[in-house]
């Protein structure tokens, strides 16, 4: 009897999951996905690169002007959808594949960071992975102004109750992910607060530059942006991505391409911006800045005998050899003296080894460096006293040097076209 | 005892089936109309593919887009019917659609955005 028993709840329970999935197929003909586990399909993924510095304003937030006129906006052109109480719940949002946003939902807003909520209002749902989602969500970057769309994104925060700004020192949450790789690839050089100061810090280059970089000061080398001015987020990636090279001590041994710090190009490109989005988070700064901006590279010019004569007169004249010495060998009469802004020991970089410059060999890169300088340490921008084409002209020299092989044995040949082809 | 156990889960069965028949939503861009023909062409993304979809309408199918209530006292939306001739090419529509002899038919076209 008991085995009777068994054999038809067995035999129910098998009929039940088969009519279960009849009755909720796998729903390969609609175009969303009802799985509520990443709230509804809105994936918080970073934002893209192109986003990634479209940092709201803080005053906007909690500004009532703003609120108000963000208030008409959103009446008129997301009420249909996200409901006149922000709940998702328009009239023609209840049977989108893909539900509209509920602004009440506390947690979920929490986690949402401004420029991933200004890169979603701006673009709506024709960027990954909200198209292949279903997204119904359209872009309003061409309708509604910058100044709009934060009008729209301030009223939308108040149906999440949160008084203040929408930042991550008020919603830890956003950067959770980010912190957790944090911890795991970058605390032991950068320390816990970000300060350059963790317990691997002192072993890396020990008395002398570098040394890992304070996070929370506003001195970054490897910028795009005017001397004085925080890195770009896209600065950060790339450094990140590149990694620095340096001479290093004992702990830098084993690090891939003379590398102080190393490239992380092989952390999954999402995990990346995560992490850059912390590392952001531990200053202030990049919030309260207001519009970035970027120094232009211009197309390089064609080397001529002229150009390459034009760039060593600026190359002395500039008084480049003081610290590079005149064959850009990094032996100048003051390089014995540099210090960077710690007091600590710098080498001029030599030039003749391109593999070596820490903010990459490519012309760009050393046109941006000249541009911009590296802060921190004695290489001064040349942005306001080199015209455009006279930065183009000083680029020449260094590089033609440094395209001079170093070494003559075929062995060293080959060891540096390999480094030039990691480098590309 | 058993015999009713197993009218109750066959009845459970049988009513989920009928309950659940196969009803997905499709929100897509109309790439167009055919009047003659009582259907919507539209253009969707799942999975990372874009697709057509011919949304077939059922006789009497309604299709409406929400306009703000005018009437002194009404807030919120209200319903206002449209003809398929009006439905636009580029507008964004979501429908619920049933798998019905190898067709997508639809009773309700929404429009969501008009441009």
């Amino acid at each position: 009897m008991r085995g009777k028993t068994f054999a038809f709840l067995a035999l129910a329970s098998v009929l039940l999951v088969i009519g279960l999935w009849v009755a909720h197929p796998p729903a390969s003909r609609a175009n969303g996905e009802k799985d509520e586990k990443d709230k509804g399909g809105h994936a918080h993924v970073p934002a893209p690169l192109e986003y990634a510095d479209a940092h709201v304003p803080l005053a906007v937030w909690t500004d009532p002007a703003m609120i108000a006129r963000g208030k008409e906006i959103y009446t008129v052109r997301c009420a249909v959808c996200h409901g006149d109480a922000g709940d998702g719940k328009g009239p023609a949002g209840v049977a989108l594949p893909l539900k509209p946003s509920d602004f009440r939902d506390k947690a979920g807003m929490a986690e949402m960071r401004d420029n991933y909520w200004f890169w979603r209002v701006s673009e709506g749902g024709t960027g990954e992975p909200f198209k292949s989602k279903g997204s119904a969500m359209p872009p309003w970057k061409g309708e509604l102004s910058v100044q709009d769309r934060w009008a729209v994104m301030a009223y939308q925060h108040t149906f999440s109750g949160h008084q203040g700004p929408h930042v991550p020192w008020e919603h830890p949450e956003s950067v959770v992910v980010g912190r957790d790789i944090y911890v795991m690839a970058c605390l032991p050089c950068h320390g816990v607060d970000g300060k350059g100061d963790g317990t691997v810090a002192a072993t890396l280059s020990p008395r002398r530059a570098p040394q890992p970089r304070d996070l929370t000061s506003a001195e970054f080398k490897f910028r795009s942006t005017p001397s004085g001015q925080l890195p770009t987020t896209g600065d950060l990636f790339r450094t990140l991505t590149e990694g620095v090279r340096g001479p290093g001590g004992v702990m830098t041994i084993g690090l891939r391409g003379y590398r102080i710090m190393p490239s992380f190009r092989y952390m999954p490109e999402e995990q990346r911006l995560e992490v850059i989005e912390y590392v952001k988070s531990l200053n202030r700064a990049f919030r309260e800045r207001g519009e970035v901006k970027i120094v232009g590279v211009p197309t390089p010019p064609p080397v001529t005998p002229e150009r390459i004569a034009r760039g060593k007169k600026l190359y002395a004249d500039a008084e480049c050899l003081a610290c590079h010495g005149e064959r850009g060998r990094g032996d100048g009469p003051s390089a014995p003296t540099l210090k960077d802004n710690r007091e600590l020991s710098i080498a001029a970089t030599d030039l003749t080894r391109p593999e070596r410059f820490k903010s990459g060999s490519r012309l760009e890169d050393v046109y941006r460096t000249l541009v911009t300088g590296l802060a921190g340490t004695p290489m001064p921008s040349y942005g306001d006293s080199l015209a455009g084409s006279d930065v183009g002209s000083g680029l020449l020299p260094p590089v033609a040097i440094a395209r001079r092989p170093a070494c003559r044995g075929r062995r060293c040949q080959m060891r540096t076209a390999s480094r030039h082809k990691e480098d590309e | 005892m058993m015999r009713i156990m197993g009218a109750v889960v066959t009845g459970v069965l049988l009513l989920t089936t009928v309950v659940g028949a196969d009803e997905v939503p499709i929100s897509g861009t109309v790439k167009s109309v055919d009047a003659a023909a009582q259907t919507v062409t539209l253009e969707s993304t799942v999975k990372g593919k874009t697709r057509q979809v011919v949304v077939h309408l059922k006789p009497g199918a309604k299709i409406v887009k929400f306009i703000r209530a005018i009437e002194p006292g009404k807030t919120g939306f209200v319903e206002q019917p449209l003809a398929l001739t009006d439905l636009k090419p580029g507008w964004v529509v979501s429908v619920e659609t049933k798998h019905e002899g190898n067709k997508e038919v639809a009773e309700l076209v929404k429009v969501v955005l008009e441009r």
